[in-house]
């Protein structure tokens, strides 16, 4: 089949989007498909541009292509869903968050004035005629199935998909804690720098770049975490996958959030994975004793969880080896059956 | 936001009233909400919208629609058959230019003719005789900006009087369930009809019917509750089939807490009517969260009730014949009553659910409030990149852009 995955693009960003999205091309192409990634700019601000430039999906023709059909259009993101295509599926990674869940909080994005109001009611609304248009309708968790069903009504299959493809193993269980994320205030990495302060045992390597790493090293250097934080930096694949394999344990904590790819990462390499009662789709693989530990949103909490981790080895590879039992299961050959069926 | 609230409120005894008390504190926990004192002509300073709710009383909602005509705004219609409200605030107010203003826009020159037939008294008053075939809503829709209903039904029934401006479908939203014990008034099955007993809500009928089914089935008992009204004589209709001393209980008007524990002592509900003037059933929708089984006129709002839900009574020669099967089937069948009960209570739940209400309220509200705005500007954004481009207004291209707007509902 000649399928089209349809990825909006933020120029000069790459995240766990654009990771999914072209290996989804490339275990496409592995199983004779021709498929092809499609991509256009996206910038959601200031005021209506949000809704203009989604408004460029909805003119791309993607009927065919040199003469010859598309078969199938895959899209992933708001707003490459407003594509018109016959057979438009959507695998959805999440909708226009500020929104939806992210409204009135500090990381949203419209005011209080009428027509803020009224705009972020047309990205809903946007949504709502947009998705219900697909032939079928996917997300990668069950989180985001549930916002989407709360917010327009729709229902949606839950297809999680396999992390992007590292050499992951497993070195033992180190002293350091790792984090691996973008660095921006919803994924709480705060949280884990906190807990460091209060246990003078912790370590924690922090792998990731992003708009809140100013504020985090600062926060860091204030706790007298010198040494026993470390800030890696964007790492390249195999020096991700040497971490993974050498921590104790994999900290993934991010307020409400999709799905994220993480805890399938820590558990390829037999890490159990630290998160938080609030912390949404984890939730989903991460249970509390079986996979991992699931502590409320609290520094003491969390630094409890990792001294006990530290002195409990045998059961964190114990819960380690459980996780990687659970992410086995997730493939790319039973996600593209159901995603094409 | 701000928004300048325009409803009867409670004690005022009115559907519309007991409504708003339901609807208003969830609202407000998503827009400002200023509730506007009954009789007051101008909106609160700062409001960037009027929400007025109307409905037939003219008692109740007169002073809102002055109102609504001083200052447009959108309006949540609670009937769509709107002449005795216009009557009440034309000829009740020594008006009659302007009830036959009204009947000639709506109606032409049969309607203004009419009109001078009940000013004169040659003809009975139509708003009692004939509202559905003179609704007269349009005397409200025009100045309306945009309009909030209950049904698909109405919302149609606007469409076709050539109402073009943003409708919003919003479900009634459901009362929570009081912590009630059910008053159970007999053994047997108890069939509970309640609300205002008269041959609108075709008593008549449904006397006749449970007569039948009375004869086969001894034990089923029928529960009106509710006053009669004037003119309607039941006791001799009772007589006349039988049910005098046996088989029918009556309840008058009852308190809000009395009528939660009758209708949940009863195994089944039934709300009929014929005409329709657009409107809800507040003790319908109370019964779903209850619940209870349903029989209901196949009629307006009541028709889009699903069929897991509700058995539909055609309006129609083989009326009391259908409604005496529905009855029987309810009032012997156990497990069918089951059955519908939950999907009742589900519906309930899932679409009347009183946070979902609020929630489309703010939505219906934000987008009347600024949608104008934002339409304008996204259009301005994409006219002037398209005539970067060598578009100009009159092309295909222009078209065809003007069509993928209106698909996503942009333009």
């Amino acid at each position: 089949m000649k399928i089209a995955v349809l990825r909006p693009q933020i120029p000069f960003a790459r995240g766990g989007a654009e990771i999914f999205t072209d290996r989804l091309v490339e275990e496409l192409c592995a199983r004779d498909h021709e498929a092809e990634l499609v991509t256009l700019p996206f910038k959601w601000y200031p005021g209506t541009r949000v809704l203009t430039q989604a408004f460029m999906w909805r003119i791309v023709d993607l009927d065919e292509a040199d003469g010859t059909p598309i078969d199938v259009v895959v899209a992933t993101k708001f707003p490459s869903y407003l594509v018109r295509h016959r057979n438009k599926r959507v695998w959805l990674v999440h909708q226009f968050r500020q929104a939806y869940e992210l409204d009135r909080t500090e990381l949203g994005q419209f005011d209080e004035s009428p027509e803020d109001r009224a705009l972020r009611r047309k990205v809903q609304r946007l949504d709502r005629i947009a998705l219900g248009e697909a032939a079928r309708l996917f997300t990668t968790s069950r989180n985001v199935a549930e916002r989407l069903e709360r917010s327009t009504g729709l229902a949606a299959e839950v297809l999680p998909h396999p992390p992007q493809g590292l050499p992951y193993r497993c070195q033992g269980y180190g002293d350091f804690v790792l984090s691996v994320n973008r660095l921006d205030r919803a994924k709480r990495i705060d949280l884990l720098l906190e807990a460091a302060a209060l246990d003078s045992s912790l370590e924690v390597v922090i792998a990731g770049d992003g708009p809140d790493r100013e504020r985090l090293e600062a926060l860091a250097r204030e706790r007298g975490l010198d040494g026993r934080a470390h800030f890696a930096g964007r790492v390249g694949e195999d020096e991700l996958a040497e971490l993974y394999g050498r921590c104790l344990a994999v900290y993934y904590a991010p307020i409400d959030e999709d799905f994220g790819m993480v805890p399938f990462e820590a558990f390829l390499s037999e890490k159990p994975v630290l998160t938080t009662t609030d912390a949404g789709g984890p939730l989903e693989v991460v249970t509390d004793r079986r996979t991992g530990l699931v502590v409320s949103p609290d520094a003491a909490e969390l630094a409890r969880a990792a001294g006990w981790l530290r002195e409990h080895r045998d059961e964190a590879a114990s819960l380690g080896r459980a996780g990687k039992a659970v992410a086995a299961d997730v493939t790319w050959e039973r996600a593209i059956s159901r995603l094409l069926s | 936001m701000k928004v300048a609230y325009y409803s009867p409120m409670p004690a005022e005894r009115s559907g519309v009233a007991d409504y708003s008390a339901l609807l208003l504190p969830a609202l407000r926990e998503r827009i400002e909400v200023t509730v506007v004192r009954r009789g007051r002509k101008r909106p609160p300073r700062g409001v960037d919208l009027g929400l007025y709710h109307v409905g037939n009383n003219p008692d109740a909602h007169a002073w809102i629609v002055d109102a609504l005509r001083r200052r447009p705004g959108v309006v949540v219609l609670h009937d769509f058959v709107l002449h005795h409200l216009v009557a009440g605030m034309t000829v009740g107010r020594r008006d009659g230019h302007g009830y036959l203003d009204a009947m000639e826009t709506e109606h032409g020159v049969v309607g203004r003719l009419l009109g001078h037939g009940v000013l004169d008294k040659r003809i009975p008053p139509l708003w009692e005789s004939r509202p559905e075939d003179f609704p007269l809503a349009g005397f409200v829709l025009e100045h309306a900006t945009g309009l909030i209903v209950h049904s698909d039904y109405v919302c149609g029934l606007a469409r076709d009087a050539g109402y073009e401006r943003p409708i919003w479908v919003v479900p009634h939203p459901a009362w929570p369930v009081p912590g009630i014990t059910p008053e159970r008034l007999a053994s047997g099955p108890t069939i509970g009809c309640f609300g205002v007993v008269n041959a609108s809500k075709r008593v008549p009928e449904l006397l006749r019917a449970f007569a039948s089914v009375r004869r086969r089935t001894a034990d089923v008992t029928l529960l009106l509750v509710g006053p009669t009204s004037p003119g309607f004589d039941l006791d001799r209709r009772l007589q006349r089939l039988g049910l005098a001393d046996d088989g029918v209980l009556r309840e008058g008007w009852v308190d809000e807490r009395r009528l939660w524990g009758l209708m949940a002592g009863a195994d089944v509900c039934v709300n009929l009517r014929h005409p329709t003037m657009g409107e809800t059933s507040g003790s319908v929708v109370r019964s779903l969260s209850l619940g209870k089984p349903l029989i209901v006129s196949d009629v307006g709002w009541f028709s889009e009730l699903p069929g897991d839900v509700a058995l539909k009574v055609p309006v129609d020669d083989r009326e009391v014949e259908t409604l005496e099967a529905g009855l029987e089937l309810l009032a012997t069948r156990e497990d069918v009553r089951v059955e519908m009960g939950r999907a009742a209570a589900e519906l309930a739940r899932r679409e009347h659910g009183l946070d979902r209400v609020a929630e489309l309220y703010a939505a219906a509200l934000e987008e009347a409030a600024g949608g104008d705005a934002v339409g304008d500007a996204v259009l301005r954004e994409v006219s002037e990149a398209a005539a970067d481009v060598g578009i100009s207004p009159d092309t295909v291209e222009a078209g065809e852009i003007a069509g993928r707007l209106a698909e996503v509902e942009l333009g």
